[in-house]
């Protein structure tokens, strides 16, 4: 009898829950105020105006007032669960323990599908929405490594390097966390409804926003704290020097994630962010498999320290919570803050010198198969001289080979194709332009390269 | 008294005949005009009384009617100032009776008695010695114009008076008041194989050569197969890479005009009314290249009365639309039709009318807003602003382009050390010649270049060996190729292996070929 008691009230907490937090004017410092302060969501809703005087402005109140007045807590809770979404808030179970270290913790996580167990290990796979054909290929190599490896990929579905390692993850038998700047109901991009789809059945779709909403500029900073928070270790694949990717990395330096860097070319743009960040000590990524290695290092390391972390973290949350909000936290004391252990030893933020045996041993233990030492870079791939360029070993002729050689993961114009045939040729005449054309098509023919435009070629990855 | 002349009118590029009837009788002077006519034919009435005046005759104070035949069909145009004039002197019995017979007037009168350009000369000139007419007389401003046709004397005079003079003459027999123009037009076109020297365009034309093109080999190439085959060609390109340069260039090296194909050209440009003064054909390869405001009806033509727009008026020659994305989309629309079956019908109330519009099209965009895609380093275009900016060309045109080339920023390097490229002398004899194998491919069917061979007809003219077939078979799956896409890259094969002199389609060819394919990546499938 007693039991049933409690599971009514625990589901009418839920039920009020989606009322509160699908109420958009209020900070998650309030939620957290307003829930302490009448002891529960049900106290919360039956409560005065006067009593949410307390915690909210007259003008929230009065739009709190207005909003509450409209909505049926009864109907609208039936609707988000027979729609499949659900609502974990910070005091409930099933909410990530990853995200209650971070400073400014959602409140309130609406969710579609399945959240990753949290005895696994996580990787947000960041980076800019118009990449490469590099950043799409090595996001491709990363999700697919990840999925493997049996470490989860959070990201933001965005198109590019988001969705890319995201989709590659799934396809590998991996788990995947896709974070929105909307509703959880609504899919933004709409070129990744095939993703969403799978994210729902395959992983999990989450949102700090009530459904409907549509995707705004302003939601996304917000969303990428989120994705940031999730993660273990936060890798950047592709990021210009200013771009969204950029303040998720300061995000994730400001709640002590590792960030590793997959590195470009200084003349790359495109990858100026990236650079940069390395100069600035974040890790670098130069193969996939022993970044996978670390990631469960790093994870290891956590973990030990995870129960006693969390509990001190909530300790001190609720005793500062008198505070205005949940800014000036302290770090947590476990997890690393790169930017203050930068400054102070001026070291790498990520622990790159640890031995890389200890780590294949650790691989090992974890039952995955470590193949002895697989070409994955793709600088490997395209190292001189080498016969077998295409992935199936197919035999390429001189100049198709040579004309391979000139090409890039980047979009070149085929006149620049050209002059650099001439200078590397060591044929005894260069290739006209008509046979580099020729051999161009060839390569497309033979699935190693895009017509990226009618004069641009690259790389296929 | 009752007086006939002869005269003609436009119907499209082609004419017919009309005959002025003058009557002077007895009864409240007056001036009638009949025949439907629109306003300017009505307003002759008073064009031609001055005129007169001023000419020192008279109008006799009795009742005038003029009546234009067939008087059913719509009469428009100043040109029949003069027809009418001479009638009301004859039935006046200022000139002797039957001294205009057989002979067709044409020309504006202005008010001090003097003749003024006319519009369609060159039609009404042809229909009339098709009907058995042995001498006109027009404005000496269009008679090197209309003496281009053998079998007619074309006079040409400055005034009414003139005329007057001649046709007092012509009662008492054969008169020669009025110099008779004539126009070796053989002497406009020289004998094939010589065409290369000196050609009139190249003085003419400012000078326009493709060695003047700095580097852009690709772009060239794609030129030449595009004249060759007469493909429908488009460029794209940041700006300044030299677009408009090479379209310009292009009716340069096109096969020179044909006394055929000149005087087709030269029916439309005299209708348009756009013929230079004293010119007799038009020998120049047409070259037009509208402002991307232009409207619909500019393009297409059109207007209450039917005119000519752009695409006749580039009809045997060039139609260069830049800027491609800022047309119109009805305007670009509207060339699906035209492109199709080389003419386009309007319908208008003023009537129905065809005019050819044979024409290849020549386009030049940029790839995207700044113009720098797919350089990431300099373009800072969304993929959704280049999606959205290529968007605006429709499919249906795009679908009729064979040929899509990109032009690079041209550096320094190529700039200054400006090794001369390729003439378009050398350019124009190799397109003559496969233009040549073309012609003896296709004697006796409707098509005439690679560029027309239907869908149906791929088949027949463009088979391929075995391995070539392979060839084609992977291409198709790994450039994701639509069936229309297919049968483009085998057409363009077809002009390469033409320009090559060679008789069957190679691997090669078809490489080439769909390299120059608008590629699906790029246009979105």
């Amino acid at each position: 009898m007693g039991g049933t008691l409690k599971e009514d009230w625990k589901e009418r907490e839920k039920m009020y829950a989606c009322w509160l937090c699908s109420f958009p004017g209020m900070g998650n410092g309030q939620l957290h105020q307003l829930w302490e302060l009448c002891g529960g969501f049900e106290a919360v809703y039956f409560a005065d105006r006067q009593t949410w005087g307390r915690v909210l402005s007259a003008r929230q109140v009065e739009g709190l007032a207005g909003f509450t007045a409209r909505w049926r807590p009864q109907e609208e809770y039936c609707r988000i669960r027979k729609e499949g979404i659900q609502l974990l808030t910070f005091w409930q179970e099933g909410y990530p323990e990853r995200l209650k270290t971070i400073p400014d913790a959602p409140f309130g996580l609406f969710l579609r599908g399945k959240l990753p167990k949290e005895d696994m290990p996580t990787a947000a796979v960041i980076g800019a929405r118009d990449c490469s054909e590099y950043g799409r290929h090595v996001a491709r190599l990363l999700g697919e490594t990840l999925g493997r490896r049996g470490i989860a990929v959070v990201s933001g579905m965005a198109r590019g390097i988001d969705g890319i390692s995201q989709e590659a993850a799934l396809e590998a038998g991996g788990y995947c966390v896709g974070v929105l700047g909307s509703g959880v109901d609504v899919c933004y991009p709409v070129q990744n409804r095939g993703l969403y789809e799978r994210l729902v059945k395959q992983g999990a779709v989450l949102s700090s926003y009530p459904g409907g909403t549509p995707a705004r500029p302003q939601n996304f900073p917000p969303r990428n704290r989120i994705v940031s928070g999730l993660a273990d270790v936060v890798v950047v694949i592709e990021a210009r020097v200013k771009s969204g990717t950029l303040i998720t990395v300061d995000m994730a330096l400001e709640q002590g994630r590792e960030v590793y860097v997959v590195p470009g070319r200084v003349t790359d743009r495109l990858s100026d962010g990236c650079n940069r960040l390395i100069r600035q000590g974040a890790g670098v990524v130069l193969d996939l498999e022993e970044f996978a290695g670390e990631v469960w290092e790093i994870w290891e390391s956590k973990r030990n320290n995870h129960e006693a972390g969390i509990l001190t973290q909530r300790r001190r949350y609720v005793s500062g919570k008198t505070g205005d909000s949940g800014k000036n936290l302290p770090e947590n004391g476990n997890a690393i803050c790169a930017k203050e252990r930068q400054e102070a030893e001026g070291t790498t933020v990520a622990e790159k010198g640890q031995g890389t045996e200890a780590e294949g041993a650790k691989v090992a233990e974890k039952g995955q198969e470590t193949e002895a030492k697989q070409t994955v870079t793709p600088e490997k791939r395209g190292g001189r001289g080498q016969a077998s360029l295409g992935e199936a070993g197919r035999e390429l002729s001189p100049d198709l080979a040579a004309v391979y050689q000139a090409l890039d993961f980047y979009p070149r114009s085929t006149e620049k194709i050209i002059q650099e045939l001439a200078f590397a040729s060591e044929r005894a005449q260069p290739l006209s332009d008509r046979q580099a054309v020729t051999c161009l098509m060839q390569l497309c023919m033979e699935d190693l390269a895009i017509q990226v435009s009618p004069g641009h070629f690259c790389r296929k990855g | 008294m009752l007086s006939r002349i002869i005269s003609g009118a436009l119907e499209g590029v082609s004419a017919y005949l009309v005959c002025v009837e003058v009557d002077i009788a007895s009864g409240l002077p007056g001036f009638n005009m009949v025949g439907s006519l629109s306003p300017e034919v009505r307003e002759s009435r008073e064009r031609v009384g001055v005129a007169l005046k001023n000419a020192g005759i008279q109008m006799p104070p009795r009742r005038v009617t003029v009546n234009l035949s067939p008087a059913d069909r719509k009469k428009e145009g100043t040109a029949y100032d003069l027809p009418i004039a001479v009638g009301i002197l004859e039935a006046m019995e200022m000139i002797p009776p039957g001294a205009a017979e057989n002979i067709l007037f044409l020309g504006e009168l202005g008010l001090d008695g003097g003749l003024k350009k006319a519009r369609g000369v060159l039609p009404v000139v042809r229909e009339a010695v098709n009907r058995g007419v042995s001498q006109c007389v027009v404005p000496r401003a269009n008679a090197m114009e209309g003496a281009v046709i053998p079998g007619i004397r074309v006079r040409g005079a400055e005034n009414i008076l003139e005329v007057m003079g001649f046709l007092m003459e012509q009662g008492r027999g054969e008169s020669e008041t009025l110099p008779v123009f004539s126009v070796d037009a053989g002497n406009l076109f020289q004998v094939p194989g010589k065409e290369d020297l000196g050609r009139e365009d190249q003085k003419e034309g400012g000078g326009l050569d493709f060695s003047q093109v700095a580097g852009q080999e690709q772009a060239r190439r794609a030129a030449e197969i595009a004249a060759a085959g007469f493909h429908n060609l488009l460029m794209t390109g940041p700006p300044g890479a030299g677009k408009s340069m090479i379209a310009q260039r292009i009716p340069g090296i096109l096969p020179p005009l044909t006394l055929e194909e000149s005087l087709e050209v030269t029916s439309v440009v005299s209708v348009a009314g756009l013929m230079k003064e004293g010119e007799a054909l038009v020998t120049k390869r047409p070259f037009c290249a509208p402002h991307h405001t232009i409207s619909q009806a500019a393009l297409i033509g059109g207007s209450l009365v039917p005119r000519p727009g752009m695409i006749s008026l580039a009809h045997r020659g060039v139609l260069f639309l830049d800027e491609l994305p800022e047309f119109q989309r009805a305007s670009l629309d509207a060339l699906r039709q035209p492109l199709e079956e080389r003419q386009v019908s309007i319908s208008r109330i003023g009537g129905n009318v065809t005019y050819p519009s044979d024409f290849m099209l020549v386009c030049a965009m940029n790839p995207c807003p700044c113009g720098y895609y797919p350089d990431a380093n300099r373009c800072r275009c969304t993929e959704t602003q280049v999606r959205k900016y290529m968007g605006r060309v429709s499919g249906p045109i795009l679908d009729r382009i064979d040929l899509c080339v990109e032009l690079s920023p041209v550096d320094y390097g190529s700039l200054k050390d400006r090794k001369a490229g390729e003439s378009s002398a050398s350019v124009r004899q190799r397109v003559g010649k496969a233009r040549k194998v073309q012609k003896d491919r296709f004697a006796g069917t409707g098509c005439r270049f690679n560029g027309d061979i239907s869908a149906a007809a791929v088949e027949k003219y463009c088979p391929l060996g075995v391995e070539e077939e392979a060839c084609m078979e992977r291409l198709y799956a790994s450039l994701r190729l639509s069936a229309r896409a297919y049968h483009r890259i085998l057409r363009v094969a077809r002009t390469i292996a033409d320009l090559e002199g060679a008789e069957r389609i190679g691997v090669e060819h078809l490489m080439e070929a769909s390299y120059y394919r608008p590629s699906v990546e790029y246009w979105g499938s």
